[in-house]
C-alpha cells in the first residue's frame, strides 16, 4: 500500500471506499507489471534468435542484451522490496540446518 | 540480498567459498573435468555423495546474469560432462554456499535424483526451432487454395470496383489458410518424428515468423536415425520453412524435479 492512498484515506469515510478500490488495484497492476520478468525473457529469446539466424551483429547483440539484464535486475530488485521470490543467488536446501 | 551483492563482476575480491552446480550424474569417486567453469575458465569437479556427484566449480556468492556468455559456460560445461554421463541439468545460476550445503542437497533429494537418472539413462534432447518465411507461405496458399486463387484473380480484375469487403473477405481467408497450413506443418513433422524419438515437448514461440519451437528426448542409440530424419523433413519443407536444429543437449525439457530450495541467508 503506497504512501499515497494514507494520504488519500486519512481525513474521509464514506465516498472514499471507491477510491481506495481503484488504487488498491492500480497498485495491484503496478506490481505484477514491476514484478514480472516474463515479457524481459521473452525479449531476450528474441534477441538470441536474432543473433542465430544472423540478423543482428555481436555488437548489437552485446549492446541490447545489456540493457535487458539491466531490466531484469530492476526486476529482481522489485521483487525483493515486495518480499517475492527471486531466481539467481545462494539457495540451500529448505529446512536443513546451517551447521549440518 | 544488496543491489552490490547482485552485480555479478564487482571489483572487490570476493572469496570463492560459494558453490556453482552445473548438473547431477551418478559417479561414486570424484571426477575433475578442467578449467572450463563459469566466470573466466574455473576448475569443475564433483562432489560426492554414495553414488550421485555434482558437478560444481568454486564461485564467489553473487547472482549470475543470464548473459550468452554466461549461459554457453554452463551449457559447455554440461555438454562435457555429457560425453560421458546421463545427467540432471540444474537451472543457470544455482549456487550453494557451500560443500555442505550441496551434500545436503545430494542426500536431501537422494532418491528423485536416482528416479530421474533411471529414466533418463543414455537419453539426450534435441531442439527444434521452425521458422516460415511468410510471403512464400502466401505465395503457395494462393497457388493451391481454389477459394483463394478465385478471389483474388476478381479483386485484381475489377481493382475499381472491387469492394473493400471483397479484400477483406480475401485478407481473412489468407489467414484462416495460414493457420491451418501452419498446424499442418507441425503436425506432419512431428508425425514424422515420432518413431526415432521417445517424447517431445512443444515450447511457445518465439516472435512472429516462428511456427515451432519444440525439444524432443532421443535414445543416445537413436540419433543418427533422429539427425537423417530431420535432415530429410528439412529438405521436404526447404521452400517453405528453415530449421534451427540444435544438440544434443541434456535433457533440459524432459527433467522437472521441484527441488526444495530456499535462499541461503
Amino acid at each position: 500500500m503506497g504512501l499515497l492512498t494514507n494520504i488519500l484515506l486519512s481525513p474521509f469515510l464514506g465516498p472514499i471506499w471507491g477510491t481506495r478500490w481503484t488504487l488498491e488495484k492500480v497498485d495491484r497492476v503496478v506490481k505484477e507489471e514491476l514484478t514480472d520478468d516474463t515479457p524481459i525473457k521473452e525479449d531476450l529469446m528474441q534477441l538470441q534468435l536474432q543473433l542465430e539466424m544472423g540478423e543482428i551483429d555481436d555488437e548489437e547483440y552485446l549492446r541490447r542484451e545489456a540493457d535487458i539484464m539491466q531490466q531484469l535486475r530492476q526486476v529482481r530488485e522489485w521483487r525483493e522490496q515486495f518480499g517475492m521470490s527471486t531466481s539467481g543467488g545462494p539457495v540451500r536446501v529448505a529446512g536443513s540446518d546451517e551447521s549440518e | 540480498m544488496t543491489t552490490a551483492e547482485s552485480a555479478a563482476a564487482t571489483a572487490e575480491p570476493t572469496p570463492l567459498d560459494g558453490k556453482y552446480v552445473y548438473c547431477i550424474i551418478r559417479n561414486d569417486r570424484s571426477r575433475e573435468f578442467g578449467e572450463i567453469g563459469i566466470g573466466s575458465g574455473a576448475r569443475v569437479y564433483t562432489v560426492n555423495h554414495k553414488d550421485l556427484a555434482a558437478v560444481v566449480s568454486d564461485t564467489p556468492i553473487v547472482i549470475y546474469d543470464p548473459t550468452r556468455e554466461n549461459v554457453l559456460a554452463h551449457e559447455f560445461v554440461n555438454e562435457t560432462v555429457m560425453r560421458e554421463f546421463t545427467l540432471i541439468p540444474m537451472s543457470f545460476g544455482t549456487v550453494f554456499r557451500s560443500e555442505n550445503d550441496v551434500q545436503a542437497l545430494l542426500k536431501s533429494t537422494y532418491q528423485a535424483f536416482t528416479d530421474v537418472l533411471d529414466k533418463m539413462q543414455d537419453k539426450i534432447e534435441f531442439g527444434l526451432k521452425i521458422l516460415w518465411d511468410r510471403d512464400k507461405v502466401v505465395a503457395a496458399i494462393e497457388r493451391d487454395n481454389d477459394e483463394i486463387r478465385r478471389l483474388k484473380d476478381e479483386i485484381t480484375r475489377n481493382a475499381a470496383s472491387s469492394t473493400y469487403f471483397a479484400r477483406m473477405q480475401l485478407g481473412r481467408l489468407v489467414e484462416a489458410a495460414m493457420e491451418e497450413a501452419s498446424n499442418r506443418y507441425v503436425t506432419d513433422i512431428h508425425e514424422q518424428l515420432k518413431d526415432v524419438s521417445v517424447a517431445s515437448r512443444s515450447n511457445k514461440v518465439i516472435g512472429d515468423r516462428m511456427i515451432l519451437n519444440a525439444a524432443f528426448l532421443v535414445e543416445r542409440k537413436d540419433e543418427k536415425s533422429f539427425d537423417d530424419r530431420v535432415k530429410a523433413i528439412s529438405l521436404q519443407y526447404e521452400d517453405l520453412l528453415t530449421f534451427k536444429y540444435t544438440g544434443p543437449w541434456p535433457p533440459y525439457n524432459f527433467v522437472n524435479i521441484k527441488l526444495k530450495l530456499e535462499k541461503a541467508t
